[in-house]
């Protein structure tokens, strides 16, 4: 880049052609008047969306700040909901339909200790239906919650 | 009676800047005048710029209207950051080059003449001169094909060689313009006069 300073010298003075390029006679005395009265009837007024964008055209700091707040917002609540999802259903198993391992206790303590154990008699039948009617494993229970089962023999 | 010294060019700048904020405060309580002055006093060189990037009349016409009343509904958010002769040349420099974007490759030109000055001038005639390979051209041919090279350079190294060649700002206030160090700006200039000069090896001693 550091070369002859005379080396450009010819272009130089093929470029001052240009400057003698004119715009038609008297152009600059009407110009001032053409934007004058375009501005007078409200042409280029903005939307809001365009000033939003303006104000960031004019302030490349401010739109940069802008993305990065957007980015930090973003990677806020990505990083939030990922951490918050586990721990809801580790509180609340039954809403969610699981059963974990931990929660064993909290399982167990729904049912009352004096309520005797419901007992399916294989052996009952029934004359009017001589098969048994097992409960559903998929369809609502009549209380609609899972019932302990006895292996005693009766 | 004693004669005034001329005023000394950073002087003569000085007053610019300080005439230019008196015109813009008073343009920004919507003071026509105010504007109309303004627009009188940059439209030339803001027009030029414009025309020397698109080589098109019309187009130039357009973007600088459209500039200048970019430039007044944008007022108000101008707090003299920097002077107000670069920030409207920002505003013509971004609107152009959006503009040439879409554009695209599609050159349609429409030169302006060349004044009668110009066969005066000595660097000139020495072009057409006898001493030119190609000395049957005249000053027309010469512009146009001028202007196709300067059509095939990227708008960025053409804002470069406009502002600095064509309109003698200095690296710094191109920098400040098109929003780049002056080393960017040196090297772009390079660049492109090393393409120009290919490209119009022909007509150049």
């Amino acid at each position: 880049m550091n070369s002859d300073p005379g080396e450009f010298e010819s272009l130089r003075k093929l470029m001052a052609l240009k400057r003698y390029e004119q715009p038609p006679p008297g152009y600059f005395n009407r110009l001032p008047g053409k934007i004058l009265d375009r501005i007078e009837r409200g042409e280029g007024q903005s939307g809001l969306w365009e000033k939003f964008v303006t104000a960031f055209a004019f302030r490349p700091a401010m739109a940069y700040g802008f993305a990065l707040a957007a980015f930090g917002a973003l990677t806020f609540s990505v990083i939030y909901s990922v951490k918050t999802q586990p721990s809801e259903s580790a509180q609340n198993p039954l809403k969610n339909g699981w059963r974990t391992g931990g929660s064993d206790a909290a399982f167990a303590s729904q049912f009352n200790a004096s309520e005797p154990l419901h007992v399916v008699n294989w052996n009952n039948t029934n004359s009017s239906n001589a098969e048994p009617v097992l409960p559903s494993l998929f369809g609502p229970g009549p209380h609609d919650r899972t019932v302990p089962v006895s292996f005693a023999s009766p | 009676m004693t004669r005034l010294p001329a005023p000394e060019p950073q002087l003569a700048e000085e007053t610019e800047e300080i005439g230019d904020r008196l015109l813009v405060r008073r343009a920004q309580q919507e003071d026509m005048r105010a504007y109309d002055a303004l627009v009188r006093r940059y439209q030339e060189r803001i027009y030029a710029t414009v025309y020397h990037m698109t080589s098109n009349h019309e187009d130039a016409n357009d973007l600088t209207q459209e500039t200048f009343i970019k430039a007044f509904r944008a007022l108000k958010s101008f707090k003299g950051d920097s002077s107000f002769y670069t920030w409207i040349y920002r505003i013509a420099v971004n609107k152009t080059i959006n503009f040439l974007k879409q554009r695209k490759n599609r050159v349609q030109m429409s030169l302006n003449d060349v004044d009668f000055n110009a066969e005066n001038d000595p660097d000139l005639v020495a072009l057409v001169s006898d001493k030119n390979p190609r000395r049957d051209l005249n000053l027309s041919e010469l512009q146009e094909k001028l202007n196709e090279a300067m059509q095939k350079l990227s708008e960025h190294h053409r804002m470069v060689v406009t502002l600095h060649d064509v309109q003698g700002l200095s690296h710094e206030e191109i920098g400040k313009i098109m929003d780049c160090n002056i080393g960017t700006v040196r090297s772009r200039l390079f660049y492109a006069r090393q393409q120009l000069q290919a490209y119009l090896s022909d007509y150049l001693k």
